[in-house]
């Protein structure tokens, strides 16, 4: 068996993938996307949206309504092993034997994945010494910290040396000083060139700083797909954020009459955003005062939280 | 703390009788946890012990029967041993699909059969030495078993086969059910209500006609027939249900019956644990 079989177009293919749960929940509607050799791409929106489905059909956990998806040109519907051969997961819920070491969850792995014996044994070496585990390997999952685990979880996902690497919310739960920590473990996968990675998220800046491109998700439909840059560009320099007394929807009207917002500002709850895209933030600031809408008013740079909030409608962290 | 990025050796892959290696792989991952879980051990013990050693010489006491229903009932209730413990067994399945690895397992290259494969081998293990212990007990209580090598093969043959359909019923419903509690809840009726039916510790003749012809329906009449054949070398189980006077046609016919009841419970299980895993 190679993993090779397309290793010059897309690792990851999908084509109109599609998910309707019994009871007719429709979590994922008719997706596309590709992923490149060595990519690191993410999937972000919301709990809810379609991250983890997507990632289930991927991993042959979840089984597509409609579609078609492929790992390194391995269709997941009808070549599962071998698409499971080429690929490991961090799922986001602990997936562990509370019981059990982490160095029999790691042996067990390469067990499973065909992994000679004495490869298995160096590499599990190798990997406990790169992500801090060695001194962890012989105790029992249940003594493990969150973070612990979590990097327990990510090293066994490594034993097989996978093609594809699925990371499914991996820093969901942790405090800030552990998801850091393991930020930087995952932004270490990036060197890994002939290693692709999907990571979900609905962090923002995990999917800035991980990702060379990012497709946003919402209601099991892809609203953006590009890098995080282009993504940001899309929202001009800056962005005036101004909160409003009355009808944000006159607001924005006015705004735009005015001149002073384009067809892409937006207004979720009291607040409206006014993305600047030829003029500088004091113009725009003193136009919008000299219209007296604003009972506060302040320029920042954009974020992909903005760019999640004008296709959606939605505030990211909030849905999450 | 360093990074993954100092990782770069490429394992190589295996590719020899891979179906046995992972089974085996699977199959020592069950059996650890288990060990780790001595209640999987000791509880489905409990009953059956009570029962050979203690009820079944009270009830001979108490009874007026002779020495032949003592041995009667240590063989009965090996039919409850098993169904118990293979029930046991399948609540570590639900465990295994709440806060163990299960998804792991199943996002790894291998057939998915090859899971329920896996705890089958670990539930038989583990029955094997129950009911090893348990006729251990009995004997050393002085019960008398009257075995030919011959017979102790029906008897090993008709309690694997019986064990192995059971396990497939366990694996099935603990596909089906969503909580450990309401697994829990249906064992009763599955592992025990058979046991009192199927001639345990009475023969089938005495029950009323209606229901002496339901329970030639069980499995689990022909397992116990047979295991006294083999065990005892009593004939009179067989003969309840076939109603003829060739033993060895006889039990042939109810270990046909045992092994088409392992059969069809593995594939169901096997079928709705595929089914479950890929939702």
């Amino acid at each position: 068996m190679t993993a090779t079989k397309t290793k010059e177009s897309a690792m990851i293919e999908v084509r109109n993938l599609s998910k309707t749960y019994p009871g007719g929940v429709e979590a994922v509607r008719g997706i596309d996307f590709d992923v490149g050799v060595g990519e690191v791409f993410g999937l972000l929106g919301p709990n809810g949206a379609g991250k983890s489905t997507t990632v289930g059909m991927l991993t042959t956990t979840i089984r597509p309504t409609a579609g078609r998806a492929r790992l390194g040109g391995f269709d997941v519907a009808t070549e599962p092993l071998r698409a499971r051969s080429i690929s490991s997961v961090v799922f986001q819920d602990p997936v562990v034997d509370r019981v059990l070491t982490g160095r029999r969850h790691l042996d067990l792995h390469a067990r499973l994945w065909g992994v000679e014996f004495a490869g298995a044994r160096a590499r599990i070496d190798e990997l406990a010494d790169a992500l801090g585990l060695a001194n962890l390997l012989d105790r029992p999952l249940a003594s493990y910290s969150g973070g612990e685990r979590r990097r327990l979880e990510i090293a066994r996902a490594l034993v097989s040396d996978p093609r594809v690497l699925f990371l499914d919310e991996p820093t969901v739960g942790l405090d800030p000083r552990i998801r850091h920590e393991l930020l930087d473990v995952v932004a270490g996968l990036r060197s890994r060139r002939d290693m692709t990675v999907l990571v979900t998220t609905h962090y923002l800046d995990e999917a800035e700083r991980l990702c060379d491109r990012v497709a946003i998700i919402h209601a099991g439909r892809i609203a953006a797909l590009d890098t995080p840059d282009a993504l940001l560009a899309g929202l001009g320099r800056e962005i005036v954020e101004l909160r409003v007394a009355g009808d944000p929807g006159s607001a924005l009207a006015r705004l735009r009459a005015r001149n002073v917002a384009g067809s892409d500002a937006f207004a979720v709850g009291a607040t409206v955003t006014v993305p600047l895209h030829d003029r500088g933030a004091g113009d725009a600031i003193a136009a919008i005062h000299e219209l007296g809408l604003a009972q506060t008013i302040g320029a920042r740079k954009p974020t992909l939280d903005d760019v999640y909030l004008r296709l959606t409608g939605d505030r990211l962290a909030g849905a999450a | 703390m360093s990074t993954a990025t100092e990782v770069a050796t490429l394992p190589r892959r295996s590719i020899v009788f891979p179906g046995l290696a992972s089974l085996a792989t699977l199959a020592r991952r069950r059996f650890q946890l288990t060990v780790r879980t001595p209640r999987e051990l000791i509880v489905p013990l409990v009953t059956p012990i009570l029962f050979a050693l203690v009820i079944a010489p009270a009830l001979k006491e108490a009874l007026h029967t002779s020495a032949d229903y003592e041995s009667l009932v240590a063989v009965g209730t090996v039919g409850l041993l098993i169904p118990l413990n293979t029930m046991f067994s399948g609540l570590s399945v639900i465990g295994d699909r709440e806060q163990g690895a299960q998804r792991e397992l199943l996002a790894a290259p291998i057939r998915r059969p090859l899971l329920v494969l896996g705890n089958l081998v670990v539930a038989l293990t583990i029955t094997a030495f129950q009911v090893v212990t348990l006729l251990g007990f009995a004997l050393a209580r002085g019960i008398d078993f009257n075995a030919s090598g011959r017979g102790v093969i029906w008897f090993v043959a008709a309690a694997v086969l019986f064990a192995v359909g059971m396990y497939g019923m366990a694996e099935t419903l603990a596909s089906r059910v969503p909580t450990q509690e309401e697994y829990i809840s249906r064992v009763p009726a599955i592992a025990i209500v058979p046991w009192f039916l199927a001639g345990s510790l009475f023969p089938i003749s005495a029950l009323p006609d209606w229901l002496t012809w339901i329970t030639k329906f069980l499995p689990l009449t022909h397992g116990l027939a047979v295991m006294r054949y083999g065990l005892l070398g009593d004939t009179s189980g067989l003969h309840n249900i076939w109603g003829t006077h060739d033993a060895t046609a006889m039990a042939t016919l109810s270990l046909l019956v045992v092994a088409a009841f392992a059969a069809l419970m593995v594939a169901v299980a096997i079928r709705t644990f595929t089914k479950a895993a890929s939702r």
